[in-house]
């Protein structure tokens, strides 16, 4: 059952927490609106995502290029909303993408989505850059004095990318939204800080069992949702 | 446990949020369930994807572009 979203729970919401809750309804029991399964649609006659790593993997650079060109927009987003730093964000995100170039002959398409496998490599170095960060500073007061100097890393101007992904991204946020706050900082926690659930308990002084039920109804929403869309596919 | 509850497990394993005492019971119904379970996994990593898209684009410099692939050509050329 889900929790309600009482206001209450906005006082667990710290200022690192850039996930916003202004709004966000109660839509307890409600169904995940819908939402994209995957990255819009390319122009016609674009390489997709499976032809570009394809070719990466024949070692034909200028794949990587027009992968870079897609996707470093998003990558970015994603390391910044990690380590909160634009130079550190920049020299991670080229050795990403050389790691995609070396290691692109491990990726598989039948176990997901050139996307997620990008994904999921970018946070993991993401999450490493910031935990090497905390090794030389007391986490909780850098990560707040971080937030506090960036507190809007959303703010720039709007790029071919962002424009071609801004209907995806609204989709994807719609139904983030609906999640009770509660729900949203504890995923947001997990995924873009890394936390472990007793990290987590223990940031918002919230017992470990409501971090895990949170963390569970909150992915199993969003999840149901991604589903529900490529069914109807 | 039930698929149910390996399902909500995977979720959490796919965004790196089991924890210790939770992952040798993960694995050992993972093994169980076999094909089913690792199908599953591999649907679970659309969070990731569903996460980073729900980000707004952020600008990167042509410079970085530019190193990037040379150092791409530069090792290439080894």
């Amino acid at each position: 059952m889900d929790e309600p979203a009482a206001p209450h729970y906005n006082t667990y919401l710290s200022a690192m927490d850039p996930i916003e809750t202004e709004g966000v309804p109660d839509l307890n029991g409600a169904p995940a609106p819908r939402m994209p399964a995957s990255a819009p649609e390319l122009e016609p006659g674009a390489p997709t995502d499976l032809e570009l790593m394809q070719a990466i993997q024949a070692e034909d650079p200028e794949a990587l290029s027009k992968l870079y060109d897609r996707y470093n927009g998003i990558l970015k987003a994603l390391i910044l909303r990690v380590i909160h730093n634009e130079a550190e964000a920049d020299d991670l995100l080229q050795e990403i993408f050389m790691e995609i170039w070396n290691q692109a002959k491990n990726f598989s398409a039948q176990k997901g989505k050139p996307l997620g496998w990008m994904v999921t490599l970018a946070r993991r170095r993401a999450i490493d850059g910031l935990r090497k960060k905390q090794a030389y500073a007391r986490a909780g007061e850098r990560l707040q004095s971080e937030t506090e100097q960036q507190p809007d890393a959303w703010v720039h101007n709007a790029t071919e990318e962002e424009i071609t992904f801004s209907d995806t991204r609204i989709l994807v946020r719609r139904v983030i939204d609906t999640l009770p706050p509660a729900q949203q900082q504890a995923i947001n926690l997990a995924f873009f800080r890394g936390m472990s659930q007793r990290e987590i308990a223990a940031k918002t002084n919230t017992p470990l069992g409501t971090v895990k039920t949170r963390l569970e109804l909150g992915l199993k929403k969003i999840y149901d949702g991604l589903k529900e869309l490529k069914d109807e596919l | 446990m039930s698929f149910d509850e390996f399902q909500n497990r995977a979720r959490l394993y796919v965004i790196g949020a089991l924890e210790p005492e939770e992952t040798g019971e993960f694995e050992e119904a993972r093994k169980n369930f076999g094909q089913q379970a690792e199908d599953f996994i591999v649907e679970c990593y659309n969070l990731h994807e569903a996460f980073a898209l729900s980000l707004r684009p952020e600008k990167s410099s042509e410079a970085l572009k530019d190193r990037l692939m040379s150092m791409v050509r530069q090792r290439q050329a080894k």
